[in-house]
Parts: structure tokens; C-alpha cells; sequence
């Protein structure tokens, strides 16, 4: 019933109006709110714009918007995206589903399946047609390739054009839909690839990471079904909001690098006194994301303060940047030892070419007797 | 085109030694800051890098694909006859090749030996200075640059028997040394046979002169015609090698003591069955080993004495305790060190064929003056140098300013104080 | 092409194409010059070579840059040699001691060492980037250096600072995100590998025969002090 309003939907299974500002004030906080959204396009009254109250538009937007309908396919991936939402502890997430959206398709939380929830997504498409936000998860075949992602006897690219053409915008969880992510990995054998290079006519937001953090998909998610406008972005699509510095800035570890105390093993004296992880390959410097201030499990922990360098899940083509336990300053490639012998050979050749040449012009030089007067 | 020569001879010495040296510069212009001619007249041509340019470009243009490459696209013009006239006013008329500037390169490059070679490119041009030109063929043609010919070398000789009452030993085969004199002394410090013969008979040394190895001198090294070095140098290594001595004695002459020393053994490819040597080595030696006694202190007289480091006996021949050893014996206290001593002394300013070079006057007369503020600054009036042409430049350029400094040979200084 | 892509393509393939260029070009340089062939020196020695050769390294390579033998000379040009000894310190640290650097070299060659703290690093990288100013204005306005500077002095200049600065921008994330100073940092490197076989940068590897040479003559004179 997408039509009634959030904040009606919560009121009739029986949220109170406590329960719901406290709410909007977690939105206000997972969305990072210092001040509210664009609201000319949100349609919200401007008066709210400069409020020192930043859970008041969310209020606003919870009482006046409708549900939003969400459309979420999956491809090639490991379901760990939605894993990581569906056992996130926010309580905003379960607020998220049950209140803010209305999930018209989800293979893995579909308590339908087959012909049935196919027939149920068509209708969706059609009913909520330019309304709808199509959620990704999972990289893409394309091409010949595009034969390695059947479902219902329709391949993934068919799927998802399918789905976008409809879409009022596309949500790509995960590092897989956002950016290939393992599938491909090289020599990436299913030609998989990211949403953002096969729709190119829908705004796209990346949500990337492996998986997503739970917070940053509800929140972009509530972000659009509260005010209608998509957050602002990066260059790789990435909401500033979650991906607006690196994981290195915000690091616990990071007073370690800079007094040049590393772990140098995983078991060595640094790594039991916490030590900077990045001569064990962190790639934290050259990777965006909120991991080091959101954490997980409900702000448990994440990768670093458990000990194991990042490994740079959320930035393109991470599988292929080097080895996980080498620098991140390291060139990704070190040369083959028959490279480096090529070059040995060539520079040895052109060297022992011009010598010859040298050679022969000085015993010329030599025969000439006109040298000296 | 006078060019071919030039790059012949550049080809044919550019080996291993002076290809990666002209490879290690860095361009920082340091050498230019030890250089007396450069400093003299601040003329930043006269910086000793630049004076090695036309090398630089023949082994680049020659041997190196980025040299090749640097012409085709224009970056850098081919040597010409025109930058070799331009380059002898600069290598001959501001350099007394004094290899000061080799101890100043932060690399270590011998900078005043590929100096050497790009004058010997030049005088195979046919471009050395006229003033070189002629003194070589003067020696070719009587034996000394000076035109002191064999006459008048026989007529020194023979006067030695009248000074000293012992008769010239001439030709005397088995003996120990060949005493080898030059230009210089037999036209203006005659005395020096004199008394030289008078410390080494003191000595018991068994010694002999020869009209065939009668002038150290050796214009081929001054102006890099090595036919000529190798025809001069090959006079006296065959009379050392006829007589069958054991020793050579160079006695004032720096350019002479190394060619004999260092360079005619490369040149011959045989190494030396002799030992070559010089006085500033030899006398303080005699000293030390007793062989002939000084009165200590004989010169603490009120004078001030100051030792001028040559560059070829010196900074080049390694002869630097020796002299300073006789001296501190010979004057005590009375004997002061200048600011640039040693491996880092400063020259004189008349060094490698400069004074034949009338154009250079100039030239040469500025870069005294740096020795004169150092000899000043140390309050010397006497000047001790072991070298006879820089005997020759210190007195003609205190009395060009006007100063009252003596300059003295450590021979004579020697035989003096001779006990 | 996003940041990224530029990335993995400055950090990969060109990268490893400028590493064996520079092997390459070097090996070629190393080459040409030793083919041309060394003479014996047959002269008899007055000193011993070998002790030269040690007082040269050590001079030339340590002690130098900051007491150097020609007092006088280099009181008269004393940027060359000051801001030319911070420069080379500066270099060897940052290259060698920082951690970043470090584990370039861990990848290349298989093992580490133990590096500084950035601070030491970072206020090192300062200094040789103040020593690289001063140099080049040095350079533009010394009679002599402005005599011996040509094009490729410009360049050999240029093509080393730019790592320098970009490098430096980059631990600060100055003016661009960190991951476009990357980009620019490993293509000023990339172009510097190729620029060194090509220049006289390349005076890293001839210093060691200069050095050597300059230690054989003066020692075989007994002359080096």
C-alpha cells in the first residue's frame, strides 16, 4: 500500500510518536544531516531549510511522503550484500523495510518464488512505472558471456535493462554491481560488469563495499524515498555522505602511521599492541568509505580494529590491485624476471651495438694519421 | 677543414677514463669556483667545465645515440672550426690546466686532464696560440724552447768546473742519477747547476748530465701535440736507459717532473726501469736521512717565509711534506702557511705555457693577484717554490705590483745553508 | 577514464614499461661507456691506489656534502653545495626510510626494513623540496650555471621535482583528492624513469667511475688529502 504515507504506515502497526521522532532523528544521523537536503526538489517547506533541528525535515518528509516502491534483482553475487542489511542490528534498517519501503521484489526475501513472483515484479514495473527505485546486486554478463546469468530463462543484462527502463533511479549495492567486483576479477572470465556500464540514461548511485555497509544502502535509500533527490555524489557515483573520506583518514590505527609504528607480521609485537597495519598491505589510504566511523555490527568493530588490513572493497577493481598483504604504494605489477632479462638483454645489445660501432671508429681514427700534426 | 684532425685525436683518446667522467658531470658549475681565471676576471667561460664543451660534444655526437639525437633534431650543432678558434682563446689563454678544480668537483672528474686533451684537439687544428706554436718549434729545432741551443748548454756546463772546481760530469754511464735541468735555470738561474752539484756531490751521489737529455722541458705536454711529447720525453728515456740509471732528477720543472713520471710511461707502454724524481723530494730526503747537513734555523733572519704549492709538483706530484719538512728545519717559526695550501694550492697564474701567451698577460696578471692577497694576508716577503716557472711568474708579478717579496728555489736555499 | 582506471594504469602497465625502459636505457648507457676501452696506467705509483679510492667515497659520499676539501671554493657558490647535500639527503631518505617507498621496494625486490616516522619523513621531504627551489633559482642565476644550463638541465630539474612535489601534495592532500596525486605521483616517476637513461640524471651510476678515477689518480700521487 504505497500510497499511504510513512509516517501513517508506522502509525497503524502501532508506532508511537516517540518511537517515530526518535526515528527521524536516527535517519537525521545516518545521513550524516548538518543541515538538511536540497529542498526544492524534496517539496518540503523551505522554512525548515536553515533548522538547527536536522531530524525536523525528516519528520516533515516521514508525515507528508508516500512509500517508496523498491524493485531489488540480484545477479552474479553472493547475496552477502543483503545478507549484511538483513542482519545489520540499526534499528533504523528494520524501519527501513517495514515502514519506508514497499519491496515489490526481492529473490532472496520473497516468500513467493518461480512464475508467481516473476508475474508480481511485471505488475510492479508496470504499476509504479518511473517511481520504482531499482536496487542491483551482483555484476552483470554481458555480451556472449551473457549467458552465464540465467534466471527464468531471460539472461541478467535482459533483466536489468528491462528493469531500468522503468526505474526512476538505480541503487547498485555492493562492489559487484557497482564496479564488477569478484566476478570480474581477471581474467574475469563471464565479461561481468557494473550497472553504470550498461545503463547509462538512469541516475546511478554506487553503493559499493563487500559488502555495502548496511547504513550507507538504508540511508541512501531513505535519503531518495524521503526527499526524492539523490545524495550527492563522487566521481565514482558514491554518496559523499559514506564515501566522503578514506577509511586511512578516519582510522584508529592512524596515529600509529604517522608516529611510524607498523605491524610487521600478523603475529609480531605491533599486531598485539595494535600497530598501523600498512606494511601489511592496509589499502586504507586509497580507499573511501565509512568503515573506520560506522563499523559493523552495529558499531562493533570493523577489519582494521579486528586486526587485518583493508583490503579496498569499496574502490574499483580491488581484486586486481596488487596482492591484499602488499603495499598500497606498490606498483601492481612487479616485473617477470624474463621482462627485466629482456631489458638486461636489450639495453646489454644496443649498448654492445654501439660499442662495436665506437670501436670501429676509433680504429679508423687510429689508421688515419692526420690524429696529430 | 681543420675539424677531422681534431675529432680524430678526440676519438682516439675518448676510452672508458674520459667517457664516464664527461658522463658524471652534473653541470653544477663548482669547478668554476676554484678556478684562478675564473675568479680573476669572473668570466663564466673561463669555467673549467666549459672549458671541457668541446670534448663533452665530440664524445657525445661521436659514441652516444643521445648525442646523435641531439643534433639530427638541432638541439645541439656539430663542432666546428669556428668553436674550436673560440675555444683556444678560452683553454690556452685562461687555464694553466692546475687541476685545482678536480678537487673541487663534487664528482671527483679530473677535469684538467680532459682539459689537456681538448688543448691537444685544438693544437691539432692547428689553432694553438701563436706564442706556443713557436716555442715548440723552437725546441724541436735546438733542443729549448728558450732558444738556449746545445751551445749554450755547453758553455753552462763547462762552467761549472770554474764555479765549483768539479768538471761537469757528462755521459757518465752506471751512474745513479740523471740530473735533468731546464730552459728555465740555464737562462735565469744559472746558479742552480752550481749548487745543485754542490749538495749532490755532498751527498756522495753518483750523478750525470747529458747533452742528449739536457732540457726537461716539454712543449708537446704544454701544448698537446703528443708527436712532440713523445719525441722530447723519448731523448731523455733513452739517455736514462743508455747510461743505465737508476734515477732521473727533474730538477725545477713541474710539467716536466710529471710528464717524465706519469705520462711517458703510458706513452712508451713499458713501464720504467727508473725511478723519476724531483729536488723538492730529493733534498729534503737527503736532509732527513743525513746525508748532507743544513745549519738548523739557518734562515730565521727576520724574513717571513711562505711556501707556494706548484700545481704539478705539488697538487700533481704529491710532493707536498717534503719541502714543507726542509723548510720548517731551514726557517722554524719564521716559516707561515697561506690559506690555500697543498692539494688545494692556488696557482700562481703562469702555469701551463700561459707566459709564452701574450695575449694572456692579462689573464695571468689577474690571477697573481689571488696568490699576491694570500701571500699578503699570511705577511710573507718570501716566497719558496720548488717550480722555476712558477719562481718566474711570482717575480714578475710582485714587481708588476709593485711589491717587495724575494722569491727563492729550494735548491739555492739549501745549498746555503749547507753546513 | 576515471581516477581509477588512471591509477591502475600509472601504478601497472606504465610503470612496468618505464622500470624496464630505465633498465634498459641504463644498461645501454653502462655499456657504451665501459666499451670504450680502459688503458693500464703504467706509471709507478707514489701512493696507494686503493686507500685514494676509499678517502674519495668517503669524501664524495659522506663526508662531503657538508665539509667539503675545497673550503674556499665552495664558501663562494655555497648553495650547490648545502641545498645540492639536502637535496641528495633528502632524496635517500624519503626513497629509502619512508614506509611507502619502502614497500615499493619490498615489491620489487622481496624483502623490507625498518622505516621512519612520517613526521621525520614528511619534514625531510620539506627540506628537499626548499633545497630543489633554491637550486634551480641558484641555477637561473649564477653566471656560470646559467652558462652550463641548457634545455635538459631544465628538464633534469623539472622531471625530479615533480615526484617530489607531488609526492609531498599527496601525504598532505593538498589542492586534489589524495587518489589524483597518486596518479600524478607515479606519472612524474614513470616519466622520470624514462627521463633518467636519457639525461644526466644518470650521473647516480658515473659517479661511482668518476669517483673511483678521481681516488686512483690522486692516491696514486699520494695527494689526497
Amino acid at each position: 500500500m504505497p500510497d499511504e504515507t510513512i509516517y501513517q504506515s508506522m502509525k497503524n502497526k502501532g508506532v508511537s510518536r516517540r518511537d517515530f521522532l526518535k526515528l527521524s532523528g536516527l535517519f537525521a544521523m545516518a545521513l550524516g544531516f548538518t543541515k538538511a537536503p536540497p529542498f526544492e526538489e524534496s517539496g518540503l517547506p523551505t522554512s525548515l531549510e536553515f533548522s538547527p533541528k536536522v531530524a525536523e525535515p525528516i519528520v516533515r518528509a516521514m508525515e507528508t511522503k508516500p512509500r517508496l516502491p523498491v524493485i531489488w534483482l540480484e545477479f552474479q553475487d553472493c547475496t552477502g550484500c543483503s545478507e549484511a542489511l538483513t542482519r545489520s542490528n540499526s534499528p533504523t534498517l528494520s524501519s527501513l523495510v517495514l515502514n519506508t519501503l514497499t519491496i515489490e521484489y526481492h529473490e532472496t526475501l520473497s516468500a513467493a518464488a518461480g512464475f508467481q513472483v516473476e508475474e508480481a515484479k511485471q505488475q510492479a514495473m508496470k504499476k509504479y512505472a518511473g517511481q520504482y527505485i531499482l536496487v542491483v546486486e551482483g555484476s552483470i554478463p554481458v555480451g556472449e558471456e551473457a549467458l552465464y546469468c540465467v534466471i527464468g530463462g531471460r539472461t541478467g543484462e535482459e533483466i536489468l535493462k528491462e528493469a531500468a527502463a522503468g526505474a526512476a533511479a538505480i541503487i547498485a549495492v555492493g562492489n559487484c554491481s557497482s564496479f564488477g567486483g569478484l566476478p570480474k576479477a581477471k581474467p574475469n572470465p563471464t565479461n561481468a560488469k557494473g550497472v553504470w556500464e550498461i545503463i547509462t540514461d538512469k541516475p546511478i548511485i554506487n553503493i559499493s563495499g563487500c559488502p555495502a555497509i548496511p547504513e550507507a544502502i538504508t540511508g541512501v535509500i531513505a535519503h531518495y524515498a524521503l526527499f526524492g533527490t539523490l545524495p550527492e555524489l563522487d566521481g565514482l557515483h558514491r554518496p559523499k555522505t559514506f564515501y566522503g573520506v578514506t577509511v586511512h583518514d578516519r582510522c584508529l590505527r592512524r596515529p600509529f602511521y604517522e608516529a611510524g609504528k607498523f605491524a610487521l607480521s600478523f603475529d609480531d609485537e605491533g599486531a598485539k599492541k595494535g600497530y598501523c597495519l600498512y606494511k601489511l598491505g592496509c589499502k586504507g589510504p586509497t580507499t573511501y568509505n565509512s568503515c573506520a566511523t560506522i563499523k559493523w555490527d552495529a558499531g562493533l568493530s570493523f577489519p582494521i580494529q579486528s586486526g587485518h588490513p583493508c583490503l579496498g572493497c569499496s574502490e574499483p577493481n580491488f581484486w586486481d590491485g596488487g596482492g591484499f598483504y602488499q603495499g598500497q604504494s606498490a606498483p601492481l605489477e612487479r616485473p617477470e624476471v624474463t621482462a627485466v632479462g629482456a631489458a638486461v638483454a636489450a639495453g646489454v645489445v644496443l649498448g654492445a651495438g654501439m660499442a662495436v660501432a665506437n670501436s670501429n671508429q676509433k680504429k679508423a681514427a687510429e689508421a688515419l694519421k692526420g690524429g696529430s700534426k | 677543414m681543420s675539424i677531422e684532425p681534431t675529432m680524430n685525436l678526440f676519438v682516439k683518446k675518448t676510452g672508458g677514463w674520459v667517457a664516464s667522467q664527461l658522463e658524471a658531470c652534473t653541470r653544477c658549475g663548482m669547478c668554476a669556483e676554484a678556478c684562478p681565471y675564473y675568479l680573476a676576471t669572473g668570466k663564466a667561460e673561463y669555467a673549467p667545465i666549459w672549458k671541457v664543451e668541446p670534448l663533452r660534444r665530440a664524445y657525445e655526437q661521436r659514441f652516444t645515440l643521445i648525442g646523435k639525437l641531439k643534433v639530427a633534431l638541432g638541439v645541439e650543432k656539430a663542432l666546428t672550426d669556428a668553436d674550436l678558434k673560440a675555444w683556444s682563446k678560452v683553454d690556452f689563454e685562461a687555464c694553466s690546466v692546475c687541476g685545482k678544480c678536480s678537487g673541487a668537483c663534487p664528482m671527483g672528474i679530473e677535469i684538467s686532464s680532459l682539459i689537456a686533451t681538448v688543448r691537444a684537439g685544438i693544437t691539432a687544428a692547428g689553432l694553438a696560440p701563436a706564442g706556443l706554436v713557436e716555442k715548440t718549434e723552437m725546441q724541436m729545432k735546438c733542443g729549448s724552447p728558450n732558444g738556449m741551443c746545445e751551445d749554450e748548454y755547453i758553455k753552462w756546463f763547462d762552467s761549472l768546473e770554474e764555479k765549483t772546481g768539479v768538471k761537469a760530469p757528462l755521459d757518465v754511464k752506471g751512474a745513479d742519477m740523471l740530473v735533468v735541468y731546464t730552459s728555465l735555470e740555464i737562462k735565469d738561474k744559472r746558479h742552480n747547476l752550481y749548487d745543485l752539484a754542490k749538495i749532490l756531490n755532498a751527498a756522495g751521489i753518483k750523478w750525470t748530465i747529458s747533452m742528449d737529455a739536457r732540457d726537461a722541458f716539454n712543449m708537446g705536454s704544454i701544448i698537446g701535440n703528443p708527436k712532440v711529447q713523445k719525441e722530447l720525453a723519448g731523448k731523455i728515456l733513452n739517455t736514462a736507459k743508455k747510461l743505465g740509471v737508476k734515477q732521473i732528477l727533474v730538477t725545477e720543472c713541474g710539467h716536466g717532473f710529471t710528464t717524465l713520471r706519469d705520462a711517458v710511461p703510458n706513452v712508451f707502454g713499458e713501464e720504467l726501469p727508473f725511478f723519476v724524481t724531483h729536488i723538492a723530494e730529493l733534498l729534503p730526503n737527503l736532509i732527513k736521512e743525513g746525508k748532507i747537513k743544513v745549519k738548523e734555523g739557518y734562515f730565521k733572519n727576520g724574513h717571513t717565509y711562505t711556501f707556494h704549492d706548484s700545481c704539478k709538483i705539488q697538487r700533481q706530484g704529491g710532493i707536498m711534506d717534503e719541502p714543507r719538512y726542509a723548510l720548517k728545519l731551514l726557517a722554524g717559526d719564521t716559516f707561515k702557511e697561506m690559506d690555500s695550501i697543498r692539494e688545494n694550492g692556488l696557482c700562481c697564474g703562469g702555469g701551463g705555457g700561459i707566459r709564452s701567451i701574450p695575449e694572456a698577460n692579462e689573464n695571468r696578471l689577474a690571477a697573481f693577484k689571488l696568490k699576491l692577497a694570500e701571500v699578503e694576508k699570511v705577511g710573507a716577503d718570501v716566497v719558496v717554490s720548488t717550480c722555476d716557472n712558477c719562481q718566474l711568474q711570482l717575480k714578475d708579478g710582485f714587481k708588476h705590483y709593485n711589491k717587495a717579496v724575494e722569491v727563492k728555489g729550494l735548491i739555492e736555499m739549501v745549498a746555503e745553508a749547507m753546513i | 577514464m576515471n581516477t581509477q582506471t588512471m591509477l591502475e594504469l600509472a601504478r601497472g602497465p606504465i610503470f612496468y614499461g618505464a622500470l624496464l625502459f630505465f633498465i634498459a636505457g641504463m644498461l645501454y648507457r653502462l655499456v657504451t661507456v665501459i666499451s670504450l676501452g680502459w688503458n693500464k696506467d703504467l706509471a709507478k705509483p707514489r701512493g696507494d691506489k686503493a686507500t685514494g679510492v676509499v678517502k674519495s667515497f668517503l669524501r664524495g659520499g659522506i663526508i662531503f656534502p657538508f665539509f667539503p676539501r675545497e673550503k674556499a671554493a665552495y664558501a663562494r657558490n655555497p648553495i650547490v653545495y648545502i641545498a645540492g647535500g639536502l637535496f641528495h639527503l633528502s632524496l635517500f631518505i624519503v626513497v629509502i626510510l619512508g614506509a611507502a617507498h619502502m614497500l615499493v621496494w619490498k615489491s620489487l625486490i622481496g624483502f623490507g626494513w625498518p622505516t621512519l616516522p612520517l613526521p621525520i619523513v614528511d619534514w625531510m621531504a620539506a627540506v628537499g623540496i626548499i633545497a630543489m627551489v633554491a637550486l634551480i633559482v641558484n641555477r637561473m642565476v649564477h653566471p656560470v650555471m646559467k652558462l652550463l644550463t641548457g634545455v635538459a638541465e631544465v628538464l633534469n630539474w623539472l622531471f625530479v621535482f615533480l615526484p617530489m612535489i607531488t609526492g609531498y601534495m599527496m601525504t598532505h592532500h593538498m589542492f586534489l583528492p589524495y587518489e589524483n596525486l597518486f596518479v600524478l605521483h607515479m606519472m612524474s616517476i614513470n616519466v622520470l624513469l624514462v627521463w633518467i637513461p636519457l639525461s644526466r640524471i644518470s650521473h647516480f651510476m658515473f659517479y661511482f667511475f668518476s669517483r673511483t678515477i678521481h681516488g686512483v689518480e690522486w692516491g696514486k700521487r699520494n695527494a689526497m688529502p
